[in-house]
């Protein structure tokens, strides 16, 4: 019996974040010094603590057979394993960043902003991810985007931040002009806009067919597809570290998520959507490794490489859509999962490192390759959270990416399909050729002579610590025990194939 | 019990590494003093672990699901007795390192991922589920990088890492495909039912699956056309080279092959494509080593060759040959290695050429390593001597001719190099410092029980056949007492055709100066030896072209929002039209 509808998930980051707002820019007037943002990014976390309370007991609750739903006016919502697993995803996340991004943004004007506008994209990320019709998934894609456009261009006074949130918004916004056109299509051919309804009428039609093209377009700018992923790069670099942890473990993600929504509903009218995600997965692997081998700024490097990673599970994904193999989307879930919560531990270890070398002197330069020399004799926490983060993005056991990524070639191999072994082949060089560029930084860390920069770095806060220490624990449990996670990708697996299996 | 054993085999020496990482490096004599009684220990659990290696038993810790399989350990003779050689290898690994390591920094790194690297091997060898092997396959590649570039300060150190990681990394791809097609027509990841069932496969799925574990194999044993990374991981401290590169990880691909023997040996072509991968790798090695003048590089290369020749026994059919040659090289090679380790820390160079007339200061040293010369050679009454014989005789009853006639060239290329690596480091006139001492305590408590284990090891082939025969189902392999191998080996005619190539052998070095003008006719080939017949350049040109395809592709990121918004169009466009394609066609 649930004594909280799993609906309080969404709305208390979302009512919450004016409230932050309010009560750290009176505490910003009325005490002056880090009293007032401290202030707001409390009330942040203990907002986010509390919805995830709700989503602890919502995932207790779940059943399979009866999934909760509610209902509002428009508001239309449903808690399938989909929404369990992003949502969770994002409140775990978003809570670690509020602790994080404390001392990392301290001395910065408008950190009430960030804090509230952080509490907003949690919020409607998990309202993204239960939406039960376009209409719904569109309203909270757009606030999701939104809240990552401000906070993108956090440092409004560098030009190059700017630069790249006027980029973001820009790509962005075209990509959500394209979905609107793709939902009016779909009304216009079905009449109805609830995604399961429109999953049993559907059938092959001009219009749904280019409704489907403008889906993948539109929500694959988000999702970061090949070619539609320049924003990126510079995205991810500018953007302070905790809201690079963000864009690259939950909302590209959520991108992702809200294509598949859309297609699931879509299935019935064509059975190229998995073979078109085969090809993005595939490009997006070549072109995320080859452009990650030649960054040294860090967080490009990183920003790179999530290009990658989002192929791994297209190409898990794609697999389950034209095969309908429960591995397949199991695994591209458990790595939707493990990639968020490793690339986090990558950006905030990297965040850290960066406030300690940069940011702590007053001096807003990207972390370079070359400045982490030796970084592991005076930091040796952030240093020894990267490398985990970094060797489990490249897929070596026992962490969390050798797992997901096994799970997605079982899957692969299972199709008996030589084109299918061949991909999974072209998947497994891809993350070979990724050591070539993360491995290189875990050596450049160990060594005993420091870079000037790390022999002048100031000492690390000791509360940036707790979330990496919880991070890494998590990419090393999960490698070691990866049916620790089956409680939830199985159902996000599961949630798919019920949209596949009575489609096409 | 064997539960009990098998897993604390395992467990034991990795909580040693988090231990030993914990404690912290300033610590530095509770951090060395806990990595030698966790590695210790590994070493009396799997000694006690042989009464318990009678096959046919297998237990399940537990379920991973239907993606990962039943994790399950089989404590059976081929994977107890690599359990054992691991172990106590890194025990005398991590002693010698006490004397050899002293005084370097970030000690607890070292030692953690030398525990980490046994514990993993112990589970390499003893597990049974194919999802595992390949789990701490690539977790030795993991610790095998970490420690080659363990002085992340040397450029050349952590090439040589990456290298390794990448190359052993792409035979493990092998590894992959076959475990995967395996689980995908068999349902199970489980090696005995794979043994049992593997006729059931398709043809096909099945050559795929026997070339691929093919691949993994030679990748992880530097063997043709893999072997490039061996070389350049000398860079590692040398008692790693002895643990990883010699005694261990190495041994990996010989075990894979000989653990999936039963199930390949009926692919069409396969056991060909094995012995000629193993006899052109052993012929091949053993010209770079006679060339090299780097004195752990000529033991690598000699690794490696040694490695040929287990391969092509079992290629050829001689399980047991192949095992009891694994066996006694691991005791004389890890011998050699830490041999030369003592002259490295003494002299401080690895170039032969600046060594020389070292016996009279460190006499100690010079014995056991002529012990293990002697072995390496195959000369009676050491180990090497009947192991070789034994592969010997195995491939000329289970190989081609031509195939045997080289193993023949390359057992006098073998004295040849050997005999030189010997006269250059302790005999002849000096040409670089005199050490002001011998071999250290530690050292020296390493490398005597290799020493003897170099002289007795051989005895052990009874009671190995015997271990082998009753715990694998699956395998031929026939009970050989000691004393019917002894007689077997020097009674068989091909014996005394390889003595007589070997004793040639050690004359061409003896009579060096009157063979001049032979060994010039040779200098073409041993340029190429020294350039590794081309392998160094093909490995740089697929670094460089993948370094251009990177560059090339940056132009597309424009950094002009118009370019970008035409990408977007033109994807829409693209999409449209494979969409309209799709539906139309």
């Amino acid at each position: 019996m649930n004594f909280v509808n799993f609906t309080w998930m969404i709305l208390l980051p979302l009512a919450g974040a004016p409230l932050i707002y309010l009560l750290g820019r009176i505490g910003i007037l009325r005490w002056p010094g880090t009293l007032g943002p401290g202030l707001a990014r409390w009330v942040c976390a203990a907002i986010l603590l509390a919805a995830g309370v709700v989503f602890v007991q919502s995932a207790l609750t779940f059943n399979q057979t009866s999934i909760q739903t509610f209902t509002l006016g428009a508001v239309n919502l449903r808690l399938d394993g989909l929404a369990l697993l992003i949502s969770g995803l994002a409140l775990v996340l978003g809570f670690l960043v509020a602790i994080f991004s404390g001392p990392y943004l301290a001395g910065e004007d408008d950190q009430e902003k960030y804090y509230a506008l952080l509490a907003l994209l949690v919020g409607s990320i998990s309202g993204l991810a239960c939406a039960a019709d376009l209409f719904n998934l569109w309203v909270w894609f757009e606030a999701m985007a939104l809240s990552t456009y401000v906070l993108v261009a956090f440092y409004e006074a560098r030009p190059e931040s700017l630069e790249a949130g006027v980029k973001y918004l820009v790509q962005s916004a075209v990509g959500s002009a394209l979905v609107v056109f793709a939902i009016a299509a779909v009304f216009a051919a079905t009449g109805v806009l609830d995604l399961e309804r429109i999953h049993t009428v559907a059938r092959s039609s001009p219009l749904l067919l280019g409704a489907g093209a403008l889906f993948m377009v539109g929500f694959g700018v988000k999702a970061a597809l090949v070619p539609l992923h320049t924003w990126l790069p510079d995205a991810h670099s500018q953007a302070p570290s905790g809201i690079s942890a963000l864009l690259s473990g939950v909302v590209i993600e959520a991108g992702l998520i809200a294509m598949l929504r859309a297609l699931g509903a879509l299935m019935g009218v064509s059975l190229i959507w998995g073979p078109l995600l085969l090809v993005f997965g595939a490009a997006n692997m070549l072109f995320g490794n080859l452009m990650a081998l030649r960054q040294n700024q860090v967080k490009r490097l990183l920003a790179y490489s999530s290009l990658a990673h989002v192929g791994y599970m297209l190409l898990g994904l794609g697999v389950s859509m034209t095969f309908g193999l429960a591995n397949g989307a199991e695994g591209a879930f458990f790595h939707l999962l493990n990639h968020g919560l490793m690339k986090a531990l990558a950006f905030l270890s990297a965040g850290a490192l960066l406030y300690a070398l940069y940011i702590a002197h007053d001096e807003h330069r990207p972390l370079t390759v070359e400045d982490l020399a030796g970084a592991a004799r005076r930091y040796p926490l952030p240093t020894f959270a990267l490398s985990v983060a970094v060797l489990g993005l490249g897929g070596l056991p026992p962490l969390a990416g050798f797992m997901s990524k096994w799970q997605i070639f079982v899957a692969g191999f299972q199709t008996h399909d030589i084109r299918i072994y061949a991909l999974v082949i072209f998947a497994a060089l891809n993350s070979l050729l990724s050591l070539g560029y993360y491995a290189p930084i875990v050596n450049r860390m160990y060594r005993h002579k420091a870079s000037p920069r790390v022999l002048e770095g100031d000492p690390l806060p000791a509360i940036m610590a707790i979330p990496l220490v919880l991070l890494a624990l998590a990419v090393i449990v999960l490698g070691i025990l990866p049916n620790l996670a089956t409680w939830l990708t199985a159902p996000a697996a599961g949630s798919l194939l019920a949209v596949l299996g009575g489609g096409g | 019990m064997a539960v009990v054993l098998t897993l604390m085999t395992i467990a034991l020496p990795w909580v040693g590494a988090l231990a030993v990482w914990l404690i912290g490096d300033a610590r530095s004599r509770l951090q060395s003093a806990l990595a030698v009684a966790f590695s210790a220990a590994a070493g009396l659990v799997s000694l006690a672990l042989i009464p318990y290696a009678t096959g046919g038993y297998e237990f399940s810790v537990f379920d991973a699901g239907e993606a990962f399989g039943r994790f399950t350990f089989a404590p059976d003779g081929l994977g107890v007795y690599l359990a054992v050689i691991a172990t106590i290898i890194g025990c005398l690994a991590v002693v010698f390192s006490l004397d050899y390591m002293k005084g370097e920094h970030q000690l607890g790194r070292y030692y953690a991922f030398v525990l980490f690297f046994v514990g993993a091997m112990a589970g390499l060898v003893l597990a049974s589920n194919l999802f595992l092997v390949f789990l701490f396959w690539e977790i030795t590649a993991l610790c095998s990088y970490a420690l080659i570039s363990f002085h992340n300060d040397d450029p050349k150190a952590v090439a040589g890492g990456i290298k390794a990681l990448i190359i052993t990394g792409l035979g493990g791809i092998g590894l992959l495909v076959g475990a995967l097609l395996a689980y995908s027509y068999l349902g199970t990841f489980n090696i005995s039912l794979f043994l049992q069932n593997a006729g059931q496969m398709p043809a096909g799925a099945l050559a795929t699956v026997a070339f691929g574990f093919l691949a993994a194999a030679a990748a992880k044993s530097a063997q043709f056309p893999f072997q490039t990374w061996l070389p350049d991981a000398m860079e590692a401290p040398t008692p790693v080279s002895a643990l990883i590169h010699a005694a261990t990880m190495v041994n990996a691909g010989v075990y894979l092959l000989a653990r999936f023997y039963p199930a390949f040996a009926a692919v069409p072509a396969w056991r060909i494509t094995v012995i000629s991968i193993g006899v052109i790798t052993a012929l091949m090695a053993a010209s770079m080593a006679v060339v090299s003048n780097d004195l752990k590089r000529v033991l690598a290369y000699s690794t490696v060759s040694q490695l040929g020749y287990m391969v092509y026994a079992i290629g050829a059919g001689g399980i047991f040959a192949s095992q009891f040659h694994l066996l006694n090289h691991s005791a004389f090679k890890a011998l050699l290695f830490l041999g030369a380790g003592a002259v490295i820390h003494a002299t401080g160079t690895r170039d032969l050429r600046l060594m020389g007339g070292l016996g009279r200061a460190m006499p100690v040293t010079r014995a056991v390593f002529i012990i293990g010369s002697l072995a390496l050679v195959g000369i009676p009454v050491l180990n090497g001597f009947w192991s070789k014989e034994l592969v010997l005789e195995a491939g000329f009853l289970g190989g081609p001719l031509w195939a045997y006639l080289l193993a023949i060239l390359t057992a006098g290329l073998t004295a040849l190099y050997t005999y030189r690596c010997l006269y250059l480091v302790f005999y002849g006139p000096s040409h670089g410092k005199i050490p002001p001492h011998d071999a250290g305590y530690a050292m020296r408590a390493a490398l005597y029980p290799l020493a003897i284990a170099a002289l007795v090891t051989w005895l052990l082939a009874g009671p190995f056949s015997r271990m082998l025969a009753a715990s694998l189902p699956f395998h031929e392999v026939d009970l050989l007492p000691t004393w019917e191998m002894a007689v077997e080996v020097l009674s068989a005619p091909q014996t005394f055709l390889a003595l007589a190539v070997i004793a040639l052998g050690l004359a061409a070095w003896r009579w060096r100066e009157r063979l001049s003008p032979v060994a010039n006719a040779f200098h073409g080939l041993a340029q190429a030896a020294s350039n590794s017949y081309g392998f160094e350049w093909l490995n740089r040109q697929v670094v460089t072209l993948t370094q251009e395809a990177g560059e090339a592709l940056r132009s597309t990121q424009t950094g002009q929002l118009n370019w970008n918004v035409v990408a977007i169009a033109g994807a829409l466009v693209l999409v449209l039209a494979i969409v309209i394609l799709g539906s139309v066609l």
